[in-house]
């Protein structure tokens, strides 16, 4: 965080919470750093049961015994947790830009060549939501469809107060806060997030995401979602948006939870374009995220899709736990690392049930000088009969300095099931590029071409209006770094 | 007993113990043993290890009294037995033959990065009690059998091999590992070769249940050169099979290759790694394993591409066949590449035996047993079909029908 952004975050904080509250803690300001008194904060803030403030210290107390897990292939410097504001409020209106020009304009370009429309637009850079686009309207317009039909559909604060024996059944229950000290750090002091449950036989008709709902416009730097999808049900969740952010927060460790109940699916989709540092690898977002799934009823299906172009550094494994006889597990992923971006990335995949199938397809891209690793497991428990496991993972490399790297951990105890995993890297094809050019494409526009076809079997798996802005954020990523 | 007490109890038994320099390295190492800074839950050399039966050994070793044999009745052909890992000197115009020196052991423990992390490398270089060195010279095309034999029970081994091929010599090396007696063996092979050099070898190991052999080679090739490695494994107590290659200059090429052959409660751990540091270099790695009962393995390949190394060729594969619902593989083909222009890959397939393939066999009025029995020959055939030395085939086709006899 730079000192201007600390300044301003002081300035804030101090007028904001000069008055009001009542009890002991009530008039300690929202400080920097991590402790009993932050967490009792937040919790008081949120205005949660004594059971949830429990919960988090709880959480607080594993997080303070606990290190950063350092398999993974990053390096970064050491994060100072007591150097972060851990409750960051909707910021005052007085810090938004108030019209389009006053924002950055290489972030409008991109947006353009998104062709993202121009009220998106403004809501994207941050001008002051409510003046320009009504998106509160829009949002409550989908609600009342989905209430009609018993779907829960609300932030995480919300559910804790309304939905107390769904969240206490639920939450927790497939990333425990003692699992690492990531998931400890965002169930103690997590302040934003969604929570869906789609009741009995439902179909959800319509794609949930983060945008339609009414207070999604600061999504927080510690997120937690949790998303319940009961017997025969179905839901399409999406997940950030194709446009660049600009986020202050350094820190993102967000929490992601997923059951899907006997017969139901889940399919969650993510395009991650978080602000990934500037050409020389200065500033960026630090992206370590916990996202799980568990495949709970028999014949019940996960399958997560994601497009990972931004963050300095990425460190997110979506995974499934395949419990359920007959349950499918599926992950679909492109990572494109840039400049010094570096991006590890991948799943695990824990075949529990009987007959459990999984499918991994993996497209790393490594530019510039960025690190690109993938890293996934896949284990057959000794009860996972006739399971089986499909892995692809392929890497393609762009110049001479950038990282390529494949980390599969394959564990089998069972002697019916069947696990394939096959991976290469290689620079790309000489004569696909020669072909495209001599029809006459530049060499970027060959290179751009060749990496969409490279990553089409991922990007398909997107929902159709996503699928098309990713495409041109695959062309975006590449710009400048070939030729 | 600690790791310390053991050292300085046996230390006149230890080769190089009076070396100032070398006692100073061993210090160091007992110290990562002592102080606990060896992070034992997610080291890779411990997997599927009962740790304690390595850490509280009993150490013993005998000096053999029959010195070895060395054996030349054939032209450019040589039989050795080493006893006890050591083996008496020899020389002619052809190899060269002595005792490991101080100053291999600084060459090689000094300069080495897999021994930090390496708990038997380390345990190898604490405990030293034999070792030889052969030197192929320049120009010979040579042929040697090693025969290890161990003379008692329970005797604890810590053997370094040296074997240099100078420029332009080939060398073909058939080791035979076949004890009985409860011993463990500790061996560390550092290979180098020369320019234009070749080297193929051959492990062959078929020890008793309760024999350890942990096995390590580090090889190092030069411009040019080969080096072939083929790892049989039969035995029915712990192997540990770790295998290092670099290729430091350009157009050298390193094939490591193995099979294993698993049953009962036997645990075999494999490891390859292959270090592409220069450009036009090859690189393959084939591990396949069979197992059954209640056996496990694990298998992690390496291939690590440097930014130099462009125009790299690199495979890995790693087949497994799991016969029995108690057995249980792991295996973690890893790719590391910061260079662009390359072709590397691997497959990992883990897996029962094709049902359709037997059920074809037995239309055809075949057992199940015959069945299974033709596609696990069938899976490793083209490993035993490459073998041209026609003893050395016989030979390890027994071993495979004996294994397969168990198989029911």
């Amino acid at each position: 965080m730079n000192s201007e952004t600390l300044n301003t975050l002081n300035s804030y904080s101090k007028n904001k919470y000069k008055y009001g509250f009542v009890t002991e803690i009530d008039n300690e300001k929202p400080k920097k750093g991590l402790n009993e008194e932050t967490i009792k904060f937040i919790s008081l803030k949120k205005n949660e049961p004594d059971w949830m403030l429990d919960w988090r210290l709880k959480a607080y107390s594993k997080w303070k015994k606990m290190k950063e897990p350092k398999w993974a292939n990053l390096s970064f410097p050491e994060i100072d947790y007591q150097d972060i504001y851990y409750y960051s409020a909707p910021k005052g209106f007085e810090k938004k830009p108030k019209d389009l020009s006053e924002v950055d304009p290489k972030l409008i370009e991109t947006y353009n060549k998104l062709g993202i429309p121009l009220e998106e637009q403004k809501v994207l850079a941050g001008v002051a939501v409510d003046v320009v686009f009504d998106s509160v309207s829009v949002a409550t317009t989908y609600k009342g469809e989905l209430e009609k039909l018993g779907i829960i559909f609300c932030s995480i604060g919300e559910a804790i107060q309304k939905h107390p024996d769904l969240i206490k059944k639920y939450l927790g229950s497939i990333i425990p806060p003692g699992d690492h000290s990531f998931s400890a750090l965002n169930s103690a002091v997590f302040t934003d997030g969604s929570f869906v449950y789609i009741p009995e036989g439902v179909k959800c008709p319509m794609e949930l995401s983060t945008y339609f709902r009414i207070n999604a416009e600061n999504t927080g730097q510690f997120e937690r979602t949790l998303i319940i999808a009961d017997k025969g049900s179905y839901v399409s969740y999406l997940e950030g948006c194709t446009a660049p952010k600009r986020d202050d927060n350094q820190l993102h460790a967000a929490n992601v939870e997923l059951i899907a109940l006997e017969d139901a699916e889940i399919k969650y989709s993510t395009v991650q374009n978080w602000y990934p540092g500037d050409e020389d690898g200065k500033g960026g977002i630090y992206n370590f995220v916990t996202k799980r799934g568990l495949c709970a009823g028999r014949n019940s299906k996960i399958s997560w899709t994601q497009v990972e172009t931004g963050s300095a550094i990425t460190w997110k494994y979506p995974s499934c736990i395949l419990k359920g006889d007959n349950s499918i597990g599926e992950f679909y992923s492109v990572a494109i690392t840039n400049n010094f971006q570096q991006a590890d990335t991948g799943t695990k995949m824990t075949h529990i049930g009987k007959n459990t199938k999984s499918k991994i397809i993996s497209k790393g891209i490594s530019l510039g000088k960025s690190q690109n690793t993938y890293r996934g497991e896949v284990s057959f428990l000794r009860k996972a009969h006739k399971a089986r496991n499909y892995t692809q993972c392929d890497s393609l490399l762009v110049g001479n300095q950038c990282g390529a790297h494949t980390v599969p951990y394959i564990d089998s105890k069972n002697n019916t099931a069947v696990i394939e995993h096959e991976a290469s890297t290689s620079k790309i094809n000489e004569d696909q590029l020669y072909y495209c050019r001599q029809r006459g494409l530049s060499h970027e526009e060959a290179v751009s071409l060749i990496v969409n076809g490279f990553c089409k079997q991922v990007l398909q798996e997107l929902p159709m209006e996503f699928a098309v802005e990713a495409q041109k954020l695959v062309s975006i990523s590449l710009e400048g770094s070939v030729g | 007993m600690s790791i310390q007490e053991n050292y300085l109890k046996n230390k006149k038994n230890i080769f190089f113990s009076e070396n100032k320099d070398i006692q100073n390295h061993r210090e160091k190492l007992i110290n990562i043993f002592e102080n606990d800074r060896f992070d034992k839950k997610n080291n890779e050399s411990l997997k599927n290890i009962n740790l304690k039966n390595f850490i509280d050994f009993k150490y013993k070793y005998l000096i053999p009294e029959e010195t070895s044999v060395i054996n030349n009745n054939q032209e450019n052909s040589y039989s050795i037995v080493s006893v006890n890992g050591q083996c008496s000197n020899f020389k002619d115009d052809k190899i060269e033959i002595t005792r490991i020196l101080d100053k291999d052991y600084n060459d090689f423990s000094k300069n080495n990065s897999i021994e930090n992390n390496d708990y038997f490398i380390n345990l190898n270089s604490l405990f030293l009690n034999s070792g030889f060195k052969i030197i192929i010279k320049k120009n010979n095309n040579i042929k040697i059998k090693i025969s290890n034999i161990i003379t008692d029970d329970y005797l604890t081994i810590f053997q370094k091999n040296n074997y240099i091929c100078e420029d332009g010599s080939s060398l073909n090396l058939i080791e035979e590992y076949e004890n009985k007696n409860n011993s463990t063996s500790n061996i560390l092979n550092v290979i180098k070769l020369e320019k234009n050099s070749q080297l193929n070898h051959f492990l062959i190991q078929d020890n008793s249940p309760n024999h350890n052999l942990i096995i390590t080679s580090h090889s190092s090739c030069k411009k040019d050169s080969t080096y072939n490695q083929k790892v049989y494994n039969f035995s029915e107590g712990y192997v540990r099979n770790f295998h290092y290659s670099e290729l430091i200059e350009p157009n050298s090429e390193a094939d490591l290759q193995g099979i294993f052959f698993l049953k009962d409660d036997n645990t075999s751990n494999n490891k390859t790694f292959v270090k592409h540091l220069a450009e036009d270099c090859k690189s393959n790695q084939v591990y396949k394993g069979i197992l059954n009962d209640r056996s496990k393995a694990t298998y992690f390949s390496n291939t690590h591409v440097d930014q130099v190394a462009q125009k790299t060729e690199g495979y890995q594969l790693s087949k497994g066949i799991l016969l029995s619902d108690n057995a249980s593989y792991f295996s973690k083909p890893e790719l590391k590449i910061y260079a662009d222009d390359v072709k590397c890959s691997h497959g990992s397939t883990i897996g029962p035996i094709d049902e359709n393939a037997i059920f074809y066999l037995r239309s055809r009025g075949m057992s199940k047993i015959a069945a299974t029995k033709i596609l696990i020959s069938s899976f490793i055939n083209e490993e035993l079909s490459s073998i041209d030395n026609e003893q050395m085939s016989e030979l390890i086709q027994k071993k495979l029908v004996r294994y397969l006899s168990k198989v029911k």
